[in-house]
Formats: structure tokens, sequence, C-alpha cells
């Protein structure tokens, strides 16, 4: 865990206190305003560099939302001291690409998993580790899902260091190599590209607190569909992340976790 | 790859010999124990080391198939059985603890696995996760459950050498195999053995579901310290238990078929 840098952590500018157990982790600190406004009680406690964070309560229980920045680098620096602050439960929730041709734009991606296609986990753990998502938060998230009536389904996401390698890969030197794993990724039925959940995994692993993901899926590439649609409402993805915290907590109630 | 009479050319078995649920066994001696909780067990096929058996659990016919040690065979069984129309797989096993506090006798029910081995490099670039279906997780956790098993959710190693797991510093490579080993433990896995890695890959690329239960030997770094208790550790490394929870668990997941 990170070393404690004194009163408040050295990235997120927090202290202990300042966050609650379970987290939710948007890429956009401008999104994190707007993810705030569904928990009671919301209050601005930090804005350091992309790291803003809200604290409010769900169901009475102290929650959090801090905005990670694009990319695993950032990602586990807020992860390593989310934990060091005793935040135990982490849903990164976003906006990606989606990858199979039956995918429309709009619907969620749920994250069973992640392809390590980036760095920052190999600072960590050797390639041939797992990065996956804990079993009860997939599953609350997919009973969310079901409660809000959103389109979704559960499936392995692909976390990148390079979003202009995976949106033009043609004109990278190393266009070959990308386009080959793109299509190995597809055909092991990937679901979502994006940009950190694999570093929130391979942390939860080594940590022992739980992770998933809920991605909505803004627009897809692959799609059947030559309508190549786009959608930036996230409404339907944050009330679904929000529903997913609540069956977290009652359930951890429940069984006194 | 189907020989001219329409068996698959290792496990020698045919479209509607098997079903749709598989457990698979790395010892084809297990084979006939497993198909005796079933019910109206019929022996199938033996080849090499693929013997099969079919029954039927809760009117559901089922399987059980042998995949042998080792990556590169199961992913022969697993893909001459997708062929023939399988597309749910329980891996069912034995294995060595990997955390403090696991006993000799307890479950491990596999959510991911450490690729740890050179078959499924010929399927998928390392970085992509072996992943377990979250269903049959979620199915051979309620079975563990419902049998009162002592289990621990988590993941597995799947190793190609099982030498260089329980006696690394003889190896050329000891300080690799003993810095990976630091790893996965540090990591959480929790238990290590040979096959799962390359059932989940495959059941990723065809689609299918796949999950595992093991049974585990005690952290072996503190090893039994007289005959007695390795007499008691013997007792406990039973695997009729992670049979009575595989098929515990098989029958949790037919159940949420028939449901949904």
């Amino acid at each position: 865990m990170a070393r404690d840098f004194g009163e408040v952590v050295h990235h997120l500018q927090m202290k202990k206190g300042d966050v609650g157990r379970y987290v939710l982790l948007p890429g956009d600190p401008g999104r994190t305003d707007l993810i705030a406004k569904y928990f009671d009680n919301a209050k601005l406690v930090a804005n350091n560099r992309e790291y803003r964070s809200f604290t409010g309560t769900l169901l009475g229980e102290k929650v959090s939302v801090v905005s990670t920045g694009i990319g695993c680098p950032s990602t586990a620096i807020a992860v390593e001291e989310l934990i060091l602050l005793g935040a135990d439960t982490f849903i990164r929730v976003g906006t990606s690409g989606g990858m199979q041709p039956e995918q429309e734009a709009g619907e969620l991606a749920i994250v069973t998993g992640a392809i390590r296609d980036e760095g920052t986990t190999l600072h960590y753990m050797p390639p041939e580790f797992p990065a996956v998502a804990d079993i009860d938060v997939v599953l609350a998230l997919r009973e969310a899902a079901q409660r809000t009536g959103a389109h979704y389904r559960l499936g392995i996401s692909h976390s990148k260091d390079s979003f202009y390698g995976q949106h033009q890969p043609e004109r990278m030197p190393v266009a070959e190599r990308l386009m080959e794993r793109w299509k190995a990724w597809k055909m092991g039925g990937a679901i979502s590209s994006e940009m950190e959940a694999a570093a929130i995994f391979i942390l939860s692993s080594i940590y022992r607190t739980r992770a998933g993901g809920i991605m909505l899926v803004a627009a897809n590439q692959e799609s059947k569909n030559p309508e190549r649609k786009i959608v930036e409402d996230l409404d339907e993805l944050l009330r679904t992340s929000i529903e997913a915290l609540k069956i977290l907590i009652e359930q951890d109630r429940k069984s006194k976790k | 790859m189907e020989t001219p009479d329409g068996l698959q050319h290792h496990i020698q078995l045919k479209k509607g010999d098997a079903g749709r649920y598989v457990l698979l066994p790395g010892d084809p001696g297990r084979c006939e124990k497993i198909a005796s909780y079933f019910d109206t067990p019929k022996f199938l096929a033996r080849n090499r080391e693929y013997v099969s058996y079919c029954g039927t659990l809760l009117g559901e016919k089922v399987s059980v198939v042998s995949t042998g040690i080792g990556c590169p065979s199961t992913a022969i069984a697993v893909e001459e059985l997708i062929a023939i129309g399988a597309d749910t797989f329980i891996r069912v096993g034995t294995s060595g603890g990997m955390q403090p506090g696991i006993k000799t006798g307890d479950i491990a029910v596999v959510t991911g696995a450490i690729r740890d081995e050179g078959t499924s490099l010929h399927y998928m670039p390392v970085e992509f996760p072996a992943v377990a279906d979250p269903d049959v997780v979620w199915a051979l956790r309620e079975g563990a459950r419902r049998i009162g098993m002592p289990h621990h959710l988590g993941i597995s190693q799947s190793k190609d050498s099982f030498y260089g797991e329980v006696e690394p510093q003889r190896m050329p490579v000891d300080k690799h195999l003993l810095e990976r080993w630091k790893a996965w433990k540090m990591g959480g896995a929790v238990c290590s053995e040979m096959e799962a890695a390359i059932i989940f890959i495959i059941s990723s690329i065809q689609r299918t579901r796949a999950g595992g239960v093991m049974l585990m030997a005690g952290d072996f770094e503190s090893p039994p310290q007289n005959e007695k208790e390795l007499k008691a550790m013997m007792v406990l490394f039973d695997v009729d238990r992670v049979i009575r929870t595989a098929v515990e668990g098989l029958k949790v997941l037919i159940e949420m078929d028939r449901s949904h």
C-alpha cells in the first residue's frame, strides 16, 4: 500500500475519513459533479490535478466519487491512495467503444475481466496474471442493470494505453501489431475498449479489495449497423452504477462484511 | 477434427454423446467415480487419457471427460467437446493451496487463472485474462454453500511444470520460478493446478461457459510434521469432497438455465 505522506495523501489531497469504503471511479474529473448529484449530502472534498473527489451517502452509508484521469498510470495512483484512506470497493464508471458487431451504441458493458494491454500493471504483476473483477460486484452491477431496465452485456474489457493507437492504428509505426491484436481481442469476445479497468482489477487482487466496472458503449466501430451512432447521455449508466452500490451496501449489511 | 465415422479424433465421441454440461477432471481414473453421482451413468469411450461417461442430473444430460494432465491435452478435449455440442465446462480437480488459512480439504471456486503455461499463447496474446463465467462461479459457490463445504473464491495458477512448482530449487530457472510464485501469492492466488487457464481461454473464444472447483492441499510451506499429521491430512484430501461440490454446483446451474 502507498506510503503515508502525512496528513493528506500526496496526489488525491485527502485524509482519512474524507472518503467512504465504496468509491465510484470515472476517468473524467468533469463527470464527478454529475455523479455526486446522485448521492445524498454530496460535498466536494478535494480537487488536485485530474483527481476531483466528492463524498456523500447512499442508504446512510458513506460513498465517494474520485476521478482517475485517463489511463492506468494516474488510475493506479488514485487506487493506491484510496486504499490507504480505507476504501475497499471500487466501481469504474466510464465510457468505452464497443467491440462486437452485435453491440449497439448506448448499451452498458459490465466488465468481468480486463485485457492488460497497458504498461502500468507490469510494474506490479507478470502479464500472465488475470485482471479479474470481483464476482459480487459483477453480480450487483448485473442486478442493477436489470432493475434500471438498461440494455447490458457481461464480458471482458480491453484496457489500452493508447487511445489513438486504437482509433487510428494505421498511422502508427506498429500498425500491424495493433491490428492483429485488436482482431484477437475481438475473437476472444471482448465487449468494450477503455483505458483504466486493468489497473483497478490488478491492484484490487494484490490488496484484497473488490472491484468491478460498468461502461457505456458510447460508439461501436465494429457495428454491423452502417449508421454509426454515438451516445453521450450518461444518465442510465450513472443510475445503474448508483443502484449497484446500493445493492452492495445492502448485501454487505446483511452479511456484516 | 472428425474421423470418417463421425467421431472426434482424440476423445472418440460424436455429436449428441456428451450433452451440453461436461465435468472435466484431469485423471481418467476419476471419471467412473464422478459418473457414479449421475443418474443412469453410462460408459462412453476410452482413448489415450480421455475417458468419458454420460448420465443425467435433474433429467438433464451431463457427462464427464478426463483431460489428462496439462493444458496441451486439455485444449484438445475442450475443442473436440465443443465440436460435438458441449457449451458448459466445470473443471474438477486437485490442487495445492497458496494462501495462509487454507486448510487441506477446502475447495477453491476458481474465478480466473494465471496463464503460466504455453498452450493458451497459441490462441491469444498473454494480456488477455483467463476468466471463469460469472454464472458458473455463482452456481459453484452456491453448490458449496448448499452442502456446507468450506470454500474460497479466487484465482488459480495454471502451470505447465508440476516439479517446477514443488521443487523449484532444482531447476536451472529457479530464481524466475520463485520470484513469480511470490508474485502470484501476493496477488491472492488461492490454488495451483495445471488446466484451468486453457479451459477459460478457449471458452472465451468459442463463447462457451467455464468454471472450476479444486480440492486443495493445505499450504505446502507448512507440511505435516509426522505420520499422524500426514494421515489426518490424507483423510481430508478426499477427492469426494470436490466431486460432491461440482455435482451440486452443476445442479444449481441446470436449475438456473431452466428458469431463464
